[in-house]
């Protein structure tokens, strides 16, 4: 809304510095959005199978690593509206009418937040290793205890201090708590300014309030043990979500199922995108 | 001697043509550079000298081309950066604007010939025919054409496509050599025949291409043949395997050598054994391939010097064949055998098999089980010339033989390799090399730490009934390490005074070391071995191989490169991790991820004074991805004496930024030289602009010196 207009002129501009990307052929449009460390790459060995039947739209984040850095604006992209922002933007630039959308992670809840402003737009909402919210609260479940942020923050800051200095820094993964170890994974191919920055976003948004507003359908992807996401919250999600939900299992660990298990999710996508509506 | 009137006498004072003589004999890159800052004139000179170019612009600034080399004769446009684009930057999302690109393709292209009028050698990064339709017209004249692509060949190419534009246009090309190209073994028949003056005035074919994993049919070499009679040099693989349709046989060998009979090196082996994995190489069936057949086939080929032949199938009984490869082919010298039983027996007094072939220089024997420590004492007996060895999975070789064998050829023998033995660990390779310690240049072992089971090996070694004419002691092995070790040389009278002390062992002219190691396995065990003082050592080669999913814990946090930090000249190191598998980003819980994995290898790199480094990321094979992390880009960062850094796969670009920070750091390049090369819209993390814009970054930077 407040960021569509500026972008008026520049939304060709938008298309190229997100690499975004339109391949396959068919009568619907099926968006693909990663999540954080990994960029549009990340859905290579999906999309194969997507695009004999539909329209496949893919982009990067802003804050990938295959985008320029130089277009990472600090002083928009404090929220996720920013992303939504730019995802309703490319939309609209590409002239989609509807869509699937597929995010993952971070994606997911800008997905969320993207059908709540413009419900018809998006047809379904498929989410992978989607949460509301990461941190634990009183009878929420998310995850993440304080501590654990704590840690990740502080390797992170750390991370940041050597980059400032132009140095890389060597502490990454093996000294994060395990349960934050492969989520944060990602976070430290991310250049260290911006995934400080980005993360702290994430870290402190709390979609929970604003579930109800989706009247969209969605489909709740889970694996079988993602040390990120409890399977607590896949069952908050369905409870809480505005539209139709239904919860798929994956029975493959990790919470990169588009990398580590590409054809059982194939086959979940193959349904959710297949049902009628 | 020099009187005082020609006191003043300069090498600047002679004449032009001398001086411009002297320039153009100087091949070494750096000192020309530094002659050409000597002075205006000398700078005239050297440029109008140079022979030789590799260009390594950016191929978004055609206008910076320089045109002062104006006698090149051997031009590299294969380097270009972005490594793997099309040269004039053919961007698939500007199809709108197809006409300029075809303007600006024929811009950059008569700039080039303007350039470099004089190229008659040429290598280029093919990515599609387009390329090679542009350039090849530009000279003629061209006699020698490399031609590298990793990518894959596009589709709906018509066969031959690739090289046609090529062998239209340059009639007189001699050399083509594709051992960097893929493509299909059936695109070169069909453009060999098509053009057939061209093929004729072929001398050398280079076909052997690891990224394709496919052999030439009996009937494909036969028309290759046909088609290129005057070939004296030809490398191919070729379909060995009796079970497929259209093998390479006794026949076909014959067909090509009677077709080509000027062939002075020929190379046809397996494509399996290009692979840059090593198989494992359980005893197969036979090959379709027979001593007899051999012989015929030697008996076509009077000009042979070089031959390989290297199978995954079994030759053999092959003693009476190559006993005839010394009588028919008189000026043999170099050999690879892979795959050849009975090469030498060795059993009784006279020479047989291979050490009949008097003049060998280069002698290589891959997976040749019947190998024993007798064939090789008398292979030194009878190649009394041979200054390399390579022995590849002979599993009956044991310290004892190379040691005899070393020592009979103490005054020829320089490089060594020895890789995959079972009864040859590190330790005993180097132990067995003692007799050349001082002498060998190059030398390849595999790092296998300890072995338990070998010290029940038996200690007394098969006695060959030849006496021991030579006068060198067969030595007597005391279970445990002995501090006193005296030997005696066939030669000289050597004092060996550092033998006497286990520990001090110097390998004085060691210029060349290269090490295979297995995943997870250190590399401090190294100078336990014996390689602890090699003064001379410039050049390093490590490759790690195996999979780090199942492979255990590393027993330490580092590798160990810190340890080579213990040799004084070491410059060049080439890291090859790219066999080493593992996860990127989606480790199960409890693993290692390669970021990890990345930091023990490299941990260690900034204490070593490198001068230039080759890094190969270890690889997530269920992605396709070969990738720099963080921890590795950090540590890289810290080699501070590093001016040239190349990396065999992709990284991000905010990883990139972190080398800038490197003072004297001038030439990067991202190469994806495997296959298949990351196409550009599907590659992760450096894309074009990323590469602009740190080249720029790195260009723009002071260098002090």
């Amino acid at each position: 809304m407040g960021g569509n207009s500026k972008l008026g002129d520049g939304s060709g501009k938008l298309l190229e510095m997100l690499n975004v990307r339109v391949v396959g052929a068919g009568e619907r449009v099926v968006v693909l959005s990663h999540g954080f460390g990994t960029d549009q790459s990340a859905w290579n060995r999906v999309l194969p199978y997507l695009q004999r039947d539909y329209r496949v739209v893919l982009y990067d984040l802003v804050c990938a690593g295959s985008v320029n850095p130089d277009h990472f604006d600090f002083r928009r992209y404090t929220t996720l509206d920013a992303y939504v922002d730019d995802l309703l933007a490319i939309l609209d630039a590409l002239g989609v009418e509807s869509c699937f959308f597929v995010g993952h992670s971070f994606s997911a809840m800008v997905g969320i937040l993207a059908a709540i402003r413009r419900p018809e737009l998006f047809l379904r909402l498929i989410l992978i290793g989607a949460s509301p919210r990461f941190l634990n609260d009183d009878d929420y479940h998310g995850g993440f205890e304080l501590e654990d942020f704590d840690k990740v923050f502080a390797a992170m800051e750390a991370n940041y201090e050597a980059w400032v200095q132009g140095f890389a820094p060597l502490a990454v993964g093996a000294d994060v708590p395990a349960a934050v170890r492969e989520f944060s994974r990602t976070l430290f191919n991310m250049r260290p300014d911006i995934s400080l920055f980005v993360s702290r976003t994430v870290f402190s948004s709390d979609l929970r309030g604003v579930l109800g507003l989706v009247r969209t359908p969605c489909v709740v992807v889970q694996t079988a043990k993602d040390v990120s996401v409890p399977s607590s919250v896949a069952a908050y999600l369905k409870a809480h979500l505005g539209g139709r939900t239904a919860i798929e299992h994956i029975p493959v660990e990790g919470h990169l199922p588009h990398l580590s298990a590409p054809a059982a999710l194939v086959q979940v996508l193959r349904r959710a995108l297949a049902s009628p509506r | 001697m020099a009187a005082d009137s020609v006191a003043g006498a300069h090498l600047h004072d002679l004449p032009e043509p001398i001086l411009t003589q002297i320039f153009s004999l100087v091949e070494d890159v750096r000192s020309r550079n530094a002659m050409a800052l000597a002075c205006r004139r000398w700078r005239c000179l050297e440029r109008s000298t140079r022979a030789a170019l590799a260009l390594r612009g950016h191929v978004r600034s055609p206008f910076l081309l320089p045109t002062c080399f104006a006698a090149v004769e051997h031009l590299d446009l294969s380097l270009l950066s972005p490594w793997g684009h099309h040269p004039f930057l053919l961007h698939y999302q500007q199809q709108q604007q197809y006409n300029y690109l075809v303007d600006q393709v024929a811009l950059v292209a008569a700039r080039l010939a303007q350039a470099f009028p004089g190229v008659s050698s040429l290598a280029v990064y093919a990515r599609d025919p387009s390329v090679v339709a542009a350039l090849a017209p530009l000279w003629p004249g061209l006699r020698a054409a490399r031609l590298v692509r990793w990518h894959q060949r596009p589709p709906n190419l018509p066969l031959g496509a690739d090289l046609a534009p090529l062998l239209a246009a340059c009639p007189s090309l001699a050399s083509l050599d594709l051992s960097q190209f893929y493509c299909w073994t059936e695109d070169i028949p069909p453009a060999l025949q098509e053009h057939p003056v061209v093929a004729a005035s072929l001398a050398r074919l280079d076909l052997l291409c690891p990224a394709s994993n496919e052999g030439f049919r009996s009937s494909e070499l036969a028309d290759i043949a046909a088609a290129c009679p005057n070939l004296t040099h030809l490398l191919a693989p070729c379909v060995f395997n009796p079970r497929c349709i259209e093998f390479v046989g006794d026949d076909a060998l014959v067909a090509l050598a009677t077709s080509c009979p000027r062939l002075s090196l020929l190379h046809l082996v397996d494509p399996a054994t290009l692979s840059p994995a090593r198989g494992d190489s359980d005893a197969k069936e036979d090959a379709a391939i027979t001593g007899l057949g051999l012989e015929g086939f030697f008996a076509r080929l009077p000009q042979l010097e070089d031959l390989a032949l290297d199978l995954c199938h079994n030759v053999k009984d092959s003693a009476p064949a190559l006993e005839a490869l010394s009588y028919k082919c008189p000026k043999i010298k170099s050999l690879k055998l892979g795959q050849f039983q009975g090469v030498c027996k060795g059993t009784w007094l006279h020479l047989d098999g291979i050490s009949v072939c008097g003049r060998l220089e280069s002698l290589c024997i891959k997976n040749s089980a019947d190998l024993t420590d007798s064939s090789l004492a008398t292979i030194a007996r009878g190649c009394r010339r041979l200054s390399r060895l390579e022995i590849h999975r002979c599993d009956k070789v044991t310290e004892t033989g190379i040691k005899k064998l070393s020592s009979m050829l103490r005054s020829t023998l320089v490089d060594v390799s020895i890789s995959g033995c079972q009864l040859l660990d590190a330790t005993r390779s180097l132990r067995a090399l003692e007799p050349i310690r001082d002498r060998i240049e190059r030398l390849h072992i595999d790092c296998i730490w300890a072995s338990p089971d070998l010290d029940q090996l038996p200690q007394t070694p098969e006695r060959t009934a030849a006496d021991d004419s030579d006068a060198d002691d067969v030595y007597d092995e005391i279970p445990g390490e002995s501090r006193n070790k005296k030997c005696k040389y066939a030669e000289s009278n050597h004092d060996d005074i550092e033998s006497s002390c286990f520990w001090f062992r110097t390998w004085a002219r060691l210029r060349s070391l290269s090490l295979w190691i297995p995943a997870g396995e250190v590399l401090t065990p190294l100078g336990d071995a014996g390689l602890l003082s090699c003064p001379q050592l410039e050049d390093i080669c490590i490759k790690v191989e195996g999979d780090c999913r199942t492979c255990p814990r590393p027993r330490q946090r580092e590798f160990g490169l810190s340890f080579l930090a213990l040799y004084p000249r070491l410059a060049k190191m080439k890291l090859d991790c790219g066999e080493a598998v593992g996860y990127a980003l989606t480790a199960p819980t409890g693993h290692m991820d390669l970021s990890l994995w990345e930091r023990f290898y490299l941990q260690g790199i900034d204490g070593l004074s490198l001068y230039e480094l080759d890094y190969s990321p270890p690889q997530d094979k269920e992605v396709n991805q070969r990738s720099l992390s963080l921890p590795a880009t950090g540590l890289i960062q810290m080699c501070s004496s590093l001016r040239k850094l190349f990396i065999h796969g992709t990284t991000h670009e905010h990883f990139m930024r972190f080398f800038l920070g490197m003072p004297l750091l001038r030439d990067v390049q991202l190469r994806e030289d495997y296959y298949p090369a990351p196409e550009n819209d599907m590659s992760t993390e450096m894309r074009v602009d990323s590469c602009s814009r740190f080249e720029e970054a790195l260009n723009s930077r002071r260098i002090p010196d």
